[in-house]
């Protein structure tokens, strides 16, 4: 599925960073702690929205006798309750099942709680692994667009590209009218946007690029949601290109807006946006397309030229350059370290 | 890029290409090869009865390069204990206790040894270190006989945080030996370090930073025998961007900056550079890696305090790949800002990274012949410091005269400043100083004749305060460092 532009051999292109504008099936990891309830089963096939696991709220450890279990029960079991008395003290009267975590002195603990919330699957797939207490593997069916990192979700909603590549979300770009939305928010977004985007029920934001601070009072805000009693959808974020400010890729763009309307989710581990991918939209970029990805030209992009060998460039500092027409009246020297192609 | 360096060497001296049985131009290459890497940093569940005992282990586990995590039973419920261990990015989990237990978690290991035992027994690929008197719990810990698992972790048993001498080393070692590969670069950096203490007759400090820990290995002649014991440490925190930078750690890279910025667009600048290591490394980049650096070498230190060598080390080693980009002197700087040892140290760069390949030499005669070999061109010679200790303020600190291949250098000596003389690399003089009051320079004195070597930055005369003191104010406190930077870093300013 992806994209494999060709090289001119001796170019020098192939020393360049490669950049995967989309990963196939990709395997994603959804945690779960103790407490929480997998419904699902190794192997099993799952369709975007399918009920994957319950989770608990404020998990509690009870107590129950050894010999209200099964045979060959060990941690990580479930446990419920199937009427009888046994013995069981419970720290609260409607504790009746659980996660098994230890035996001691005859008895087992094991930990409880109400389960308000479901974690559903983010896009369709086949469940690989489940991991009581730990996670769930997930390989997605479509594919994914990686980002940098994320936080919150996993999210999912209608891909909804409001701006443009290298704009800035504004909290007055948003409305009721993206609620339940992925919002692709261009190249930055401001915490007053992220917190207007919340409240106004949109489900994510890709962003090429947030403060780390804004980030951490999102999850912070995330986590307090996450322990309230009436909770709002999932809600994440994903950064495409790093903290520092720069516009969206523009082959990574181009794929968003051919992907807007259709139905697309965030995940966390990997960070990555799980698209539903037909090689139709998907863009090939020329393969001398380069993209400035660190220094004072980061965002821009423009065709290579070749390799400039080792030269000096700012702060005296002697490094292995390369020749870039950025659009300019003539080509520029950039450190080869700075560059990215896409693939 | 061996093909490529096989074709020069072919164009050039087709004699040597014979005698070396290069390969042709379209044949395989098939020489011997050494390889050393560097891998992630596993990051390890420290568990205790109490946050005292916690903390132990943590300190013994942090010099053997893994990142800990800790949780303790007086502090976390059974409930939070699991919930680490069975966290995905958890690699092992290390348990331990006092030997004896102390008074307040003798009553806690036996149910914390049942937490464990039930969630390392649902994750089954988890290395386990039972340590201290918590082994009188193995029988709880111990997995069942199961054959036929290719990911099954071991369990081992090791002693207590606080035996041996410095107190922690012996667990320190197992944790090392556990965590490193057969390949593991910084295991083959310190083997190195030692055989080459040994070769060249010298006292040798090796500071490595990299990008996901940092390496400390200090060695004397005689100590390539013992390949394993005090005399090193890799430290997570080493790292020249740990993941996730806390306000500390932003802070302490803020502190050696020379430019302006507040915290929260630092750490952003940070984030980015940990995720393109080798990106934006001109320009303020180069002098925002270079405080990072910094702040990496001070970590370091500050979490190897028993490593602390009695007296400046012959040799200073900089190793790691953000040395590579500024220039010599000013990567000589930044180390002596660190490094506050008063004497006289040489300082080189391990510029082509051959210390990790040449440390994964097992045999310790083949090594050493290959170090000895190798000894001239192994390392780029950054020069030579001679940093003064209780130098006192006033308009003249004393003389220095510099004799060396036939030419001779005099300076008068600028209380608190930093002095330049060339000395090009390969050149060895020797230095006569006569400072007006007596100082600490390895022992105090007036007067000293010291050897000194050349190198890329010369010799710097270092007699600023032991440890450097700065200007309250951010402003004066990056004034002063960009003038002390300036002064030996060409073409800072374009």
């Amino acid at each position: 599925m992806t994209a494999s532009p060709s090289i001119a051999a001796g170019s020098g292109l192939e020393v360049v960073a490669l950049r995967a504008l989309v990963r196939p099936a990709p395997l994603v990891w959804l945690p779960l702690a103790p407490g929480d309830r997998p419904r699902v089963t190794p192997g099993q096939s799952v369709l975007a929205g399918a009920l994957l696991a319950e989770r608990v709220r404020d998990a509690l450890i009870a107590t129950v006798p050894a010999d209200a279990m099964a045979p060959g029960t060990g941690p990580g079991d479930w446990w419920a309750d199937d009427g009888r008395r046994h013995g069981i003290r419970r720290t609260r009267a409607d504790v009746a099942e659980g996660e098994l975590l230890y035996r001691a002195d005859g008895e087992w603990r094991l930990a409880t709680g109400a389960r308000p919330e479901q974690l559903e699957a983010p896009a369709a797939g086949i469940v690989r692994e489940v991991r009581p207490g730990s996670g769930i593997s997930l390989e997605i069916a479509g594919a994914g667009i990686p980002g940098v990192a994320a936080i919150g979700g996993p999210a999912r909603g209608r891909l909804d590209v409001v701006g443009g590549a290298d704009g800035d979300l504004r909290s007055g770009s948003l409305d009721v009218a993206r609620s339940g939305a992925i919002v692709v928010a261009g190249s930055r977004i401001d915490a007053e946007a992220l917190t207007k985007a919340r409240a106004m029920g949109v489900r994510g934001i890709v962003v090429a690029g947030v403060a780390s601070r804004d980030l951490r009072d999102i999850a912070a805000s995330e986590a307090r949601q996450r322990a309230s009693l009436h909770r709002l959808p999932p809600f994440a974020i994903l950064v495409l290109e790093g903290h520092v400010r720069q516009p969206i890729a523009s082959p990574v763009f181009d794929l968003l807006l051919g992907l807007a309307g259709q139905e697309v989710a965030i995940v966390g581990d990997p960070p990555i946006l799980l698209v539903d991918l037909s090689a139709e939209i998907l863009p090939i970029p020329p393969p001398d397309r380069v993209r400035v990805r660190r220094g004072p030209l980061a965002g821009r992009e423009g065709r290579w030229i070749g390799l400039a060998g080792r030269r000096r460039f700012g702060a005296g500092v002697y490094l292995e350059g390369a020749r870039v027409d950025l659009g300019e009246d003539r080509p520029i020297s950039v450190p080869l370290a700075d560059l990215e192609r896409f693939g | 890029m061996i093909a490529r360096l096989f074709d020069v060497v072919r164009g050039t001296d087709p004699a040597l290409a014979s005698e070396l049985r290069l390969p042709d131009a379209d044949g395989d290459a098939e020489l011997p090869r050494l390889v050393a890497r560097t891998s992630a940093t596993p990051r390890l569940a420290v568990v205790a009865a109490t946050t005292r005992q916690r903390d132990l282990l943590t300190a013994a586990a942090d010099g053997a390069g893994w990142r800990t995590v800790g949780s303790s039973a007086d502090s976390v419920d059974q409930l939070g204990i699991t919930a680490l261990i069975l966290e995905r990015g958890i690699s092992a989990v290390l348990v331990g206790s006092g030997d004896p237990p102390w008074a307040d978690e003798r009553p806690r290991l036996a149910d914390l040894a049942r937490v464990v035992a039930a969630a390392v027994a649902r994750r089954p690929e988890l290395d386990v270190i039972v340590a201290g008197s918590m082994t009188d719990q193995a029988g709880l810990i111990q997995r069942p006989g199961e054959s036929g698992e290719a990911t099954r972790g071991a369990v081992l048993f090791g002693p207590a945080a606080g035996a041996g001498s410095p107190a922690g080393e012996p667990l320190r070692v197992l944790l090392e030996r556990l965590r490193a590969a057969p390949d593991d670069g910084r295991t083959a950096i310190v083997r190195a370090t030692r055989t080459l203490a040994d070769v060249l007759d010298r006292r040798i400090e090796t500071i490595e930073v990299g990008h996901d820990a940092g390496l400390r290995c200090v060695a004397r002649p005689g100590d390539a025998v013992a390949t394993e014991g005090p005399g090193s440490a890799i430290v997570a925190a080493g790292a020249l961007v740990p993941p996730d930078p806390d306000d500390e750690i932003v802070d302490g890279i803020l502190g050696w900056s020379t430019v302006a910025r507040d915290r929260h667009r630092l750490r952003d600048r940070l984030r980015d550079l940990r995720a393109v290591p080798w990106g934006d490394a001109d320009g303020d980049g180069a002098l925002l890696r270079m405080a990072a650096a910094r702040a990496a070498v001070g970590r370091i230190l500050a979490l190897t305090p028993a490593l602390e060598p009695a007296g400046a080390p012959d040799l200073v080693i900089a190793s790691g790949g953000v040395w590579a980009v500024a220039p010599g002197p000013a990567v000589t700087l930044a180390l002596a800002d660190v490094l506050r040892r008063p004497g006289v140290s040489q300082y080189a760069y391990d510029h082509a990274r051959l210390l990790g390949p040449l440390g994964t030499i097992e045999d310790e005669g083949e090594r050493r012949l290959m170090l000895r070999d190798l000894a001239d061109e192994l390392l780029l010679p950054l020069g030579s410091v001679v940093l003064a200790a209780g130098v006192r303020p006033g308009r003249d600190a004393g003389h220095l005269l510099v004799n060396g291949a036939g030419a001779t250098s005099e300076l008068d000596l600028m209380p608190g400043g930093l002095q330049l003389v060339d000395l090009p690399p390969g050149q060895v003089a020797t230095a006569a100083i006569r400072f007006r009051d007596p100082v600490t320079l390895g022992a105090r004195g007036r007067k000293f004749e010291v050897e000194v070597a050349g190198g890329l930055g010369g010799l710097l005369l270092d007699l600023r305060d032991v440890p450097l003191r700065f200007p309250e104010r951010g402003d004066r406190r990056r004034e002063l460092l960009a003038a002390w930077q300036s002064a030996l870093w060409t073409g800072i300013d374009e």
